[in-house]
């Protein structure tokens, strides 16, 4: 039914590029992702099938309120189409891929080498199968941004809807952005979110990403994000995921030159209903680079959680030096959590250390504070919330933290309230 | 305000305490003394409402209410207190936030308002001076890394801020030098009022040189085997546990 309905729409409604056409047969063949692949092991996708998908994703119109806080520029991706609402400040350009490749002819076979591990990854195919040319951001060299830039992705649809989006940031030299990403949802329909973001972070540039996951309970959401540096470039990465029933993030980062820094920060706080999946890959291509990642989880209720962290060293990549740490609480006894470092180290002379942890709260520290007057629920709060706390203090702009820590807190002591 | 009787308590297959009988009242000092083993710390925790021991007969009234009734949260807001021998730590949380939350908990079951931040931090310095403690360990995570002095000063702070009616010192004393023993002491000894009263669990008499029982009890095998004034636990410094024991065994 999958292949018919697809291949049905595509044929209404879009004329496939030769690269399209290649993709889309690749996912015909593969289909979605189901637990017997290792790759999706605890995170089937093979509900999808189920649903008879509009592949067409409505035009949507949305007006967000603004925050508080002074960015720089909003830019809004709904339903896959991308525009900047307003002007973008000197030295940003917003584009289409063809337009961009246009203008810049000797990075395309750059980008065509690129080269991102894609095995077992068939949503990848398919939003290559149905997106043809997608917006590109494009930091020019030199351009430093002090204010975030505000990204509202949102998927919407008035029928079960498949929403297929991309966006490429493109950092020159020397550049600096911090890219604020909110995604949202907005329907009572089955939607499937896939997002592909990928971002080339060129030599001494530095960015700051954060990605604030919150959306509705209908909604299946896969984040491709693939982020390539070359030398010298820093990129600090926060994913905070909040709600949705199935959310998974691919999150690659593909170390393409030497004094690379890639720190990788997560939180994840799956509830009642809810599975969220992390496998994130740092791929050490050359020598004398860096990656820390810290990754926290709070699973409650029924929630399922998964880390799948790989660390690849190959024979090129001498002194590097990669840290992993992913560290669980159980707060339901009916959460799962399943954790699986994955290191392969090709080169002699690393530094690689790794550790995951799941457990409990514990009952001595739990009854100390009910002795002393604290609720159950306010004491599993207090401990979970000083928990989580090492990561939301990580980012340095302070009203996105304080926005996020409160969005933090609100959900665990819902989350929790309804499981005691 | 407590009445405790005939008091069984179990953790697992294995009986702790075997019929314990004791009755407290505002204005008293008790203590509660014993070989090792012989279910002091267990008693004080069956008190608290440790959820590892089962109470598997008897009763205990606080001011006339079920006491085993009730959660450990509720009993503190009743006005129990327990100062734990080995404070637990609980990292990421200060004693300051600690404390505001427990106030505040207390207060909404007591039908009171919360406590605003002006106010809490009022009360709070008042508290510091009291028993004479730092400010810079109430801002670091409760407990963690905190010396074995650090640890106990804090929960006599605790005590201090939480006002308890019945507070109960396990083994309060243990890995304490003779200064820190001293202000430990000394708080509880300012603590003290016609109005509430206090249960020391030690294995030494040495903490009541500093605290002055009306009562002393010796826990044996589960039970009260002998009850007395401050004269028994000077006694029990001298001769040692085994003239009682042999007596009964």
């Amino acid at each position: 039914m999958l292949e018919k309905t697809l291949v049905d729409s595509i044929k209404q409604n879009h004329s496939l590029t030769q690269a399209q056409q290649l993709a889309l047969g690749k996912f015909i063949d593969k289909g979605f992702p189901t637990s017997k692949w290792e790759e999706w092991k605890y995170a089937s996708l093979k509900h999808l099938n189920e649903h008879n998908w509009q592949w067409s994703p409505e035009t949507l119109s949305v007006k967000f309120p603004k925050p508080d806080w002074k960015q720089s520029a909003i830019i809004q991706t709904l339903n896959g189409n991308t525009h900047s609402e307003g002007a973008l400040p000197q030295g940003i350009a917003l584009l289409s891929v063809s337009e961009f490749m246009a203008q810049n002819p000797t990075f395309e076979s750059v980008w065509k080498a690129r080269n991102p591990i894609l095995d077992q990854n068939s949503l990848y195919d398919l939003n290559e199968a149905l997106v043809s040319d997608f917006a590109v951001l494009w930091v020019k060299k030199g351009v430093k941004i002090a204010e975030p830039l505000l990204h509202h992705y949102l998927v919407s649809g008035q029928q079960d809807t498949a929403v297929q989006s991309k966006i490429f940031i493109y950092l020159e030299e020397d550049s600096e952005i911090t890219w604020f990403e909110q995604q949202r949802s907005e329907s009572s329909h089955a939607i499937l979110s896939n997002y592909v973001q990928e971002i080339w972070v060129s030599k001494n540039a530095h960015l700051t990403l954060i990605k604030d996951q919150d959306l509705q309970q209908s909604i299946t959401h896969v984040d491709h994000t693939f982020i390539f540096q070359q030398e010298s470039s820093l990129v600090d990465a926060f994913t905070f995921s909040i709600n949705a029933a199935y959310l998974r993030n691919n999150l690659h980062f593909y170390i393409d030159g030497p004094q690379v820094v890639s720190n990788l920060n997560g939180l994840y706080i799956p509830g009642e209903d809810q599975l969220m999946d992390t496998h994130s890959v740092v791929d050490h291509r050359m020598p004398h680079s860096e990656s820390n990642e810290l990754y926290k989880g709070v699973l409650m209720g029924n929630a399922t959680g998964v880390f799948n962290g790989k660390i690849f060293v190959r024979p090129d990549a001498q002194k590097t030096n990669a840290f992993q740490s992913c560290k669980n609480v159980l707060a339901s006894d009916r959460a799962t959590m399943s954790t699986k470092p994955q290191l392969e180290i090709w080169a002699d002379d690393v530094k690689c250390s790794h550790g995951t942890t799941t457990g409990q709260l514990s009952d001595e520290a739990l009854f100390y504070m009910r002795s002393r007057g604290i609720s159950k629920a306010t004491a599993q709060t207090l401990l979970l919330l000083a928990f989580v706390q090492q990561v939301i203090d990580k980012l340095a702009h302070a009203e996105i933290r304080a926005e996020l820590s409160d969005k933090i807190v609100n959900k665990i002591q819902t989350s929790l309230g309804l499981t005691i | 305000m407590l009445l405790v009787k005939n008091l069984h308590a179990r953790i697992g297959e294995k009986e702790i305490l075997k019929g314990i009988n004791l009755e407290v009242h505002a204005g008293e000092v008790h203590a509660i003394m014993g070989p090792n083993g012989s279910g002091k710390s267990t008693l004080a925790s069956v008190l608290a409402g440790r959820s590892d021991y089962e109470v598997s007969e008897g009763s205990v009234e606080f001011f006339g209410k079920d006491l085993l009734d009730l959660s450990p949260e509720a009993r503190a807001a009743e006005g129990l207190f327990l100062a734990f021998q080995y404070p637990v730590e609980i990292p990421g949380v200060s004693t300051t936030n600690f404390m505001k939350s427990a106030i505040n908990e207390i207060r909404t079951y007591r039908g009171q308002d919360p406590m605003d931040a002006v106010q809490f931090l009022k009360m709070f310095k008042e508290k510091m001076a009291y028993v004479n403690i730092d400010q810079s360990l109430l801002s670091r995570a409760l407990n963690e890394g905190f010396s074995g002095g650090e640890k106990k000063r804090n929960e006599i702070f605790q005590m201090a801020v939480l006002e308890p009616k019945l507070a109960i010192l396990d083994e309060t004393d243990s890995g304490l030098d003779i200064d820190a023993l001293r202000i430990v002491a000394e708080g509880v000894n300012k603590l003290k009022t016609p109005q509430n009263a206090t249960i020391l669990v030690t294995h030494y008499q040495r903490l009541l040189d500093y605290i002055i029982p009306d009562f002393v009890h010796v826990l044996y095998k589960g039970k009260i085997v002998k009850s007395g004034n401050k004269d028994l636990a000077l006694e029990l410094e001298e001769r040692g546990y085994d003239w009682i024991i042999s007596a009964l065994d």
